[in-house]
């Protein structure tokens, strides 16, 4: 008996001096279990996702930031994402949907706002766990203090009173509205499953600010991705601000897939509407163009198509878009004021529409 | 120790019978988990809604409840219970996001039952994806009908056997009761009122509809399929329904009378409307004073010229194998007046207006009960058969049908409604 007890001892001490040799990752707190279902932190700060003081985001080894060609618009949020990969697993490439993500993996996505001192402001964590036990994502936000040093746990969602600096610097009030955990599950459900959104291929393929090189390649050297094919073979996602490279339509369309394809698509939340917005969606019906609307009751505004191309005034989709009015607008969570900049783009993508004869 | 065994299977014994006395302890046995609330409770029950476990009760008890919102997901054998819709009320009006009041996706085996929800700004009760659903003895209500209610009371779509029994639904500016994209549906013992549409089951396959009352509302009770969805509806039954005094404005949005989709199209004055639908029965109800149609049959192209170009595997646009039979039918003697300023009421005026101008012997009489719309399958092959949609109604009295040739009219030369309905019949 005692012998084992010091043989446990002796082995649990040398993985502890390997660890520290190499400045471990296993500081980070992954799920380890393919056993027993992982149980999250009571504390954002207990992950040790980052080093210093929590509030900077300064990713620890083994967590990596990454960016989105075209972003989810949260009310003008700001927001820092990253990846927590185990220890020597790399993500599996796909080019269709999101990235496989090996177990254990978390996704860490947070947000902030810029207050009226341009000062940035932590709101909330959220994070996606691969929980190895039944390889289901899971979900669960985090909620900073009031002294901005930690997170908290917490499930019931928030109504947060915020004034806010948008891209133009104008001073927005709102109530910030931090989800629920089934408010997560709305749009990151697909097929009966959680799901990552944002980390697909096509929408990781782009170059960051202050990089050199490509970001999936830069994955690649880090041994983070493997399976990557040449990049002329990997579909990019139109950066939805840039007129300079990309078409009205595909902004538009780049815009529309980012925020409103994870519930309107085949499986997804909105599935019932038989509107479908994925980027690479062609047919005329499922695109909203001279389509009626199935279930929109009083949130249609009194007219008859999702979309009437040239004539946007007359198109429940901008509509939508245009509305905060709970029932009306859309998407319905996520979005407490109007992107305006989005908004725009869309009125002149309907507009410049080739109309159709009624 | 052998004895000590025996004596604790017998303690067992005696435990498990005692349990099993009173139907009401049987029933607690059911949950793994049971959890009662308060009216003050409201954060805890969010709460128990997010991190609730497979097999659990929510127990409401008496008194007002004020929530913004409410959600359920990927759960099975859950309840929802209060004490009945007069004692445990659930008020939505705070919802300041979201589309419904109560949001159930993706769920096995739920019920909610015995309490009264209302004031959402979106839908009351949305259950989306779901199997075995029960929604029993619940009052989904807005206090005030007008187009600033949400769409839909009970709100099932996407699901697969769902039962709804002894409900209510009142004021929404959609249908009060709507079965959407669902296989195996009962509504039953049910009463809708001052809604746009009382029921309605779209693209729903294998409904059954009866003992329910629809009163009061634009149009009583709809059978539905709209192009472009995930699937098609058909083998709808309902009968021994009260379908009455459906004359009010379609309020389905302010400023108009009434969208030109789904319930917009509905008539203030229409006791049932088929559309697009197929394998049909309505029989042995009472269809009364729904003074513009007390039955309409119409094709998908009655409301959208570019039906045909929708047709796929999961619509068809024109409504077929509709069985009518064994209904009493009344109707006042004139229209309700909200029919005249609805895009479709004035085609029903018209109909009528056109029947008695070319036959004096119809000594002015209404339109007639049955309103078909004459739209048939021949369209597709420029064929002539008669009724080659198999209609087949068995209606005794006078003035029963009408073949409204509605192609034709809008080319006054050409437009021949016809009462001749032998065809048709299948007395």
């Amino acid at each position: 008996m005692r012998k084992i007890f010091f043989v446990v001892i002796g082995l649990s001490a040398f993985v502890a001096l390997l660890c520290w040799i190499e400045s471990c990752r296993d500081n980070i707190h992954l799920p380890t279990s393919a056993k027993t279902e992982f149980v999250f932190k009571d504390k954002l700060s207990e992950y040790n996702f980052f080093k210093g003081e929590l509030r900077n985001l300064n990713p620890s080894p083994g967590v990596t930031r990454y960016e989105l060609a075209t972003p989810l618009f949260t009310d003008y949020a700001v927001k820092d994402r990253f990846i927590a990969l185990p220890r020597d697993k790399s993500i599996q490439y796909t080019s269709n949907g999101v990235l496989n993500f090996p177990d254990s993996t978390i996704i860490i996505k947070n947000f902030a706002y810029r207050n009226v001192d341009n000062r940035k402001v932590m709101i909330e964590t959220r994070l996606l766990v691969k929980d190895p036990a039944d390889k289901n994502w899971k979900v669960m936000d985090y909620l900073w203090d009031s002294t901005q040093k930690d997170a908290v746990k917490h499930i019931t969602g928030a109504k947060i009173p915020i004034t806010l600096l948008d891209d133009d610097n104008n001073k927005i009030s709102t109530i910030y509205q931090v989800p629920n955990t089934n408010d997560c599950k709305r749009c990151h459900y697909s097929t009966g499953n959680l799901t990552p959104i944002g980390p697909k291929a096509r929408n990781l393929n782009t170059i960051l600010e202050g990089h050199g090189a490509n970001q999936l390649a830069e994955w690649v050297s880090q041994k983070m991705l493997v399976g990557l094919p040449d990049l002329s073979q990997v579909e990019k996602m139109p950066n939805w601000k840039d007129s300079v490279h990309y078409s009205v339509t595909q902004r538009a369309r780049a815009y529309l897939d980012i925020n409103c394809s994870h519930c309107h698509t085949k499986g997804g939340d909105a599935m019932n509407t038989g509107l479908f917005l994925e980027y690479q969606e062609q047919d005329k019906q499922h695109l909203g163009i001279m389509k009626s609307p199935v279930s929109a009751g009083g949130g249609a505004g009194g007219m008859n198509y999702d979309v009437v191309p040239g004539d946007a005034t007359h198109s429940i989709l901008a509509y939508r878009m245009n509305s905060t009015e709970p029932g009306t607008a859309m998407p319905e969570l996520a979005r407490s004021i109007v992107h305006k900049e989005a908004v725009h783009l869309i009125v002149q993508w309907i507009n410049e529409m080739k109309q159709v004869k009624k | 120790m052998k004895n000590k065994f025996l004596l604790g299977m017998a303690a067992a014994c005696i435990a498990i019978l005692s349990c099993n006395q009173g139907t009401d302890k049987q029933e607690q046995k059911e949950f793994v988990n049971t959890l009662e609330f308060a009216p003050g409770d409201e954060a805890k029950i969010a709460e128990a809604f997010l991190t609730l476990k497979d097999s659990s009760e929510i127990h409401l008890r008496e008194g007002l409840y004020k929530f913004d919102n409410l959600s359920l997901a990927q759960l099975k054998h859950i309840q929802i219970s209060g004490e009945g819709p007069d004692k445990t009320i659930l008020d939505f009006s705070q919802q300041t996001q979201g589309g419904e009041g109560i949001r159930v996706t993706d769920t096995k085996n739920f019920t909610i039952r015995d309490m009264t929800i209302r004031d959402s700004k979106g839908d009351l009760l949305k259950i989306n994806k779901s199997e075995d659903v029960t929604v029993l003895n619940l009052h989904a209500i807005w206090q005030k009908a007008d187009s600033t209610s949400g769409g839909y009371a009970i709100y099932p779509v996407m699901c697969r056997r769902v039962l709804i029994d002894n409900c209510y639904a009142e004021g929404s500016s959609d249908a009060g009761i709507y079965v959407g994209q669902t296989d195996s549906a009962i509504v039953r013992n049910c009463k809708a009122s001052r809604n746009v549409a009382g029921c309605e089951i779209e693209n729903t396959s294998h409904a059954q509809v009866y003992e329910n009352e629809f009163f009061g509302n634009t149009a009583g009770f709809l059978v539905f399929d709209l192009p472009g969805l995930s699937k098609r509806g058909g083998f709808v039954k309902a009968y021994h329904n009260y379908i009455h005094d459906n004359n009010i404005k379609n309020f389905a949005k302010a400023g108009s009378f009434g969208t030109y989709w789904g319930v917009g199209n509905a008539s203030p004055g229409s006791g049932v409307i088929i559309l697009a639908a197929s394998n049909v029965e309505i029989f042995d109800n009472k269809i009364e004073n729904n003074n513009s149609s007390a039955i309409a049959i119409a094709s998908g192209l009655a409301v959208d010229d570019k039906a045909l170009e929708k047709i796929n595997d999961n619509y068809f646009p024109i409504s077929s194998h509709i069985s009518i039979h064994g209904n009493t039918m009344t109707m006042s003697d004139k229209f309700p007046e909200p029919a005249y300023e609805h895009h479709i009421g004035k085609l029903l005026v018209g109909i009528e207006q056109m029947l008695n101008a070319s036959d004096k012997e119809r000594k002015n009489k209404r339109i007639p009960f049955i309103m078909y719309d004459g739209i048939s399958s021949n369209i597709l092959n420029q064929g002539t058969k008669a009724n080659p949609d198999s209609l087949c109604i068995r209606q005794e009295g006078d003035n029963i049908f009408v073949n409204a040739d509605l192609l034709n009219m809008s080319k006054p030369t050409k437009w021949h409604p016809s009462t001749d309905w032998k065809d048709y019949s299948c007395n």
